[in-house]
């Protein structure tokens, strides 16, 4: 029977064996042997355990015992190495065999071959695995849904995202995710999919783990098997959370700049900002503060989402920098981030962090609205619920709506400031004492208010849309007035705009008076438009008059005597000799040094050097002469003596214009009692103004002569007489109302101030044309002064007028 | 041996046209000098000087006018000005327009000299 077993087993289309209960084997068939290339003794016992694969012998060894031990029927898996040294897989399937007493006395198995099997197992799960792989790899959220809508997994990007496993994931329900603003769209859109297999897409924003909404944009794929089956759907989500912030910013932008435009009130464009900041950064909520005119006080600009409570405390507040961060935000011109209110040490003993955690807000993120002029306009900030800290996208969300909110801040001032400018305008056309005329960029009038029409005596509806110059414009001065006007416009170049002038104006009835006018241009679009405004001066022009004259003396007065104007003319005239001094010491120096020396040529220098030394030194002398005793004024004085002293220090002016100088004093002339310094500075003042009008003659002598002499019996009269192109007479009426700018070089004085000197003396200055070529400048100056100069030897004064210098007339 | 550099003196001065050449000869120039601008025009030293040396004030013709006429001419014969007067504007007013130097008399040797070297080419 026995042999009858064995070759049924050998016969059976597997590998066959039996064992004892202990796990020994007892018995291999012979396509065991064949397979394993292992005899039969080689095999039993445990022999067998060599053909199975190291890898795989200790478990599968261990697991065999175990099922012996324990008498249940097992399936294992294992590798078994053929004859031939290659490994296969097989499947060992036993039962027990057991007595009539239920003792098991034989194990009988079959390892079946499944290589095939498992090889096809392995490539699915490699398969699998890369699929998983790319799933894991892919920059984006996915998640896998079954074709009704299960979840059924994602990647791990998904679970992190939403903080939890599938299995609370599939709990929560992913639908709920979104936020309530989406969710129905986002969940009709979905169901939709289901049913209809195709694929969808939809951006919503989602709440991440962290409590923040991100914008989501998902793209849902069904994947179907060979026969056209729904296997799965794969959904991809990335976060366009930024890209949507910047989408949502431009149009929220271009809203409110249109709402700006339009002219909206500003409560209603600064809540529409704050909707939109709060729409893109939703767990957001936003205020503006605007400030008061007088930059002290906080007002509620809007503030939709904030307790209405809060919005009240905060409207008026002193803007103080140690309340809270919009406080110090004003203050400080910067922005103040309190990412957490209940720990921020900055206000500790302020009452608003108490206040602010009482409505539940935990950080505020404070930002200064800026004007153009950068100046603080207002405070925009953001509360959150939770402690939080700006990232750079909202960073750059709070800067741009700040900006926003600045220009429209700075809109409805201006919108303000123009409402009450042209209310102003209107009150100051109506009650101005000046004349407003306002004309268009033809010169046409345009406007003419109440003191115009009083002033020049036409109404208004008289002369607009006249040309301004043939109303108020004097004949003769109206081409030139169109010439500027049309300067102007050509080239932007005005001589009076932007400045206050003098002219003449005319009245309805022909008669002129003096105004004063500042042009002004209309900051406008288009054409140009201007303002003028004038002013009947005709009174004050009088008072000026006397005044001005008054003032411009003193201030020439006090031009002459100033020290530092002679310094320079000082300096000047001792530059030169020390020059000369200076060099021809050089030379003298260096000849010296020469192998042999040059004697000679040094002494010659050493001779000049002397000689431009003594120069030096008389020009100071007589300097000091001129200035010594300034200070007593009304000192007796030789009126010849004090020009001689003149034309020496002017000597190298005249030598350098090439000027002759003929002096001509009487004799024995008796002294005048007058300030030595002003009389010759009026003496220099005149030879200098000489010597500049002969400058230019070249086909005569240069020639100036001065003389003294007596002018009436209680006159002493000096005259200086050039040769140069002379005065004509309506000239020489006005050569003493200019101002004689001085010669840099020169410390000559204006003939204004000449006159007012000798009249200051008692006398007078004049001038004349002569009868030849040239001019004659003379002044007179009284000699007797209650006879304290008696003692001097005197000439009469002569009762004939020979002693005049010939030529010159009176 | 290398013909000296000719530096050309116009001064209305006569205590600089007496004592400048003698200096400058000293140092091994050649030095002419001239008492006005309009002789200086006139004589054959506009197209032979090296370096002009001259006075800001003189009469009719200053040397920045001078100085102006020569660029018409187009010369650009390097200028060193002298002037007595102490306003130290005239300085840079000058330098703008392509003085190589101004000295405020008076001026010392070395300051002429440093000129000087500034003014003509080097060797």
């Amino acid at each position: 029977m026995a042999i009858d077993f064995s070759r049924v087993f050998d016969a059976l289309p597997g590998l066959v064996w039996t064992a004892f209960s202990d796990g020994r084997a007892d018995f291999v068939n012979s396509r065991w042997c064949e397979y394993t290339g292992l005899s039969v003794d080689e095999a039993l016992g445990e022999g067998w355990q060599s053909a199975v694969h190291p890898d795989d012998r200790a478990d599968l060894v261990g697991a065999w015992l175990s099922f012996t031990q324990a008498g249940e029927p097992g399936e294992l898996e294992a590798r078994l190495r053929r004859f031939d040294g290659e490994h296969r897989w097989f499947q060992f399937r036993f039962c027990p065999l057991a007595d009539e007493d239920g003792t098991i006395i034989r194990w009988c198995g079959i390892n079946t071959d499944i290589e095939d099997r498992k090889r096809a197992e392995e490539a699915q799960r490699a398969q699998e695995h890369r699929a998983r792989m790319i799933i894991e790899g892919l920059p984006a959220i996915v998640t896998l849904m079954s074709p009704a809508g299960e979840l059924e997994g994602g990647n791990r990007r998904m679970l992190e995202y939403f903080g939890a496993e599938v299995d609370e994931l599939r709990r929560r329900g992913l639908g709920h995710s979104y936020h309530p603003d989406d969710q129905g769209a986002v969940v009709a859109r979905w169901r939709r999919s289901l049913e209809t297999g195709d694929p969808c897409e939809f951006v919503a924003r989602s709440r991440r783990s962290d409590g923040e909404y991100r914008w989501l944009r998902t793209v849902g794929v069904p994947l179907r098997d060979t026969e056209g089956h729904l296997q799965v759907w794969y959904l991809l989500s990335t976060d366009v959370t930024d890209q949507t912030w910047a989408e949502a910013l431009l149009a929220g932008e271009k809203r409110l700049l249109q709402m700006v435009a339009q002219g909206s009130a500003l409560t209603e464009v600064l809540e529409a900002l704050c909707g939109v900041v709060e729409s893109i950064a939703p767990r957001s909520l936003c205020s503006i503060l605007t400030i008061d005119p007088d930059s002290i006080r906080f007002r509620h600009g809007a503030g939709p989402s904030l307790p209405d409570p809060y919005n009240q405390v905060l409207d008026g507040l002193v803007m103080d920098r140690y309340f809270g961060p919009c406080g110090m935000a004003a203050n400080l011109k910067t922005q103040v981030i309190a990412s957490d209110v209940a720990t921020d040490p900055r206000w500790r003993d302020s009452p608003w962090p108490e206040m602010v955690l009482g409505h539940g807000l935990r950080s505020c993120w404070s930002t200064p609205i800026l004007s153009r002029n950068d100046e603080v306009i207002g405070v925009f900030a953001l509360y959150q619920h939770q402690p939080s800290e700006p990232t750079a996208a909202e960073l750059d969300i709070v800067s741009q709506f700040a900006h926003l909110a600045g220009i429209a801040i700075e809109r409805a001032e201006g919108d303000a400031a123009l409402r009450r400018s042209e209310a102003r305008k209107a009150a100051i056309l109506d009650s101005s004492l000046d004349c407003i005329i306002s004309i268009d960029h033809e010169a046409r009038i345009t406007e003419f208010n109440a003191a115009a029409e009083q002033i020049f005596g036409y109404r208004e509806d008289q002369v607009a849309g006249e040309l301004l110059a043939e109303i108020i414009v004097p004949p003769r001065y109206r081409e030139q007035h169109r010439q500027g006007f049309a300067r102007y416009l050509a080239t932007g170049e005005s001589r009076l705009i932007g400045r206050h002038t003098e002219l003449t104006a005319i009245r309805a009835d022909g008669t002129e008076f003096p105004v004063e006018l500042a042009i002004a241009r209309l900051p406008t679009d288009g054409p140009p438009a201007f303002t003028g405004f004038l002013r009947d001066i005709s009174d004050r022009k009088r008072s000026e008059e006397a005044l001005d004259k008054v003032r411009a003396e003193l201030s020439r007065m006090a031009r002459v005597t100033s020290l530092g104007a002679l310094t320079a003319s000082i300096a000047h005239e001792v530059n030169q000799p020390l020059s000369g001094i200076i060099t021809n010491a050089s030379t003298c120096l260096k000849m010296l040094a020469a192998e042999p020396p040059n004697v000679q040529g040094a002494q010659e220098t050493a001779r000049r050097t002397v000689r431009d030394g003594n120069r030096a030194a008389d020009i100071i002398k007589r300097l000091r002469a001129l200035f010594a005793n300034k200070e007593a004024a009304g000192e007796s004085m030789d009126l010849g003596e004090a020009a001689s002293e003149v034309i020496a220090l002017c000597a190298s002016d005249l030598q350098r214009a090439q000027v002759v100088v003929r002096q001509n004093f009487a004799d024995q002339l008796p002294p005048i009692t007058a300030d030595r310094v002003q009389i010759q500075q009026v003496i220099q003042n005149l030879l200098m103004n000489a010597v500049d009008a002969v400058g230019d003659v070249e086909d005569h002598p240069r020639q100036i002569s001065i003389a003294t002499g007596w002018q009436d019996a209680d006159h002493l009269r000096l005259s200086v007489r050039d040769t140069g192109a002379g005065i004509d007479a309506a000239a020489a009426a006005r050569l003493f109302e200019a101002f004689y700018t001085t010669k840099s070089e020169g410390m000559g004085i204006g003939l204004s101030v000449s006159r007012s000197i000798i009249e200051n003396h008692g006398g007078r200055l004049w001038a004349e044309p002569n009868d030849g070529a040239g001019a004659t400048f003379a002044f007179s100056l009284p000699c007797r002064s209650d006879g304290d100069a008696s003692d001097a030897p005197v000439s009469a004064p002569p009762a004939a007028a020979d002693s005049r210098l010939s030529g010159v007339k009176r | 041996m290398k013909k000296p550099p000719l530096v050309c003196v116009v001064d209305d001065d006569e205590s600089v046209r007496e004592s400048l050449p003698d200096l400058l000869k000293e140092f091994g120039f050649a030095v002419e000098a001239f008492s006005s601008a309009e002789d200086f025009l006139t004589s054959e030293a506009v197209s032979k000087a090296d370096c002009l040396i001259l006075d800001i004030a003189m009469p009719r013709m200053s040397g920045p006018d001078l100085q102006r006429e020569l660029r018409r001419r187009g010369r650009n014969t390097p200028i060193v000005f002298i002037t007595a007067h102490s306003e130290a504007s005239i300085r840079p007013r000058t330098l703008r327009q392509g003085a190589v130097a101004c000295l405020f008399k008076p001026f010392s040797q070395s300051a002429l000299l440093d000129a000087l070297s500034a003014a003509l080419p080097a060797g």
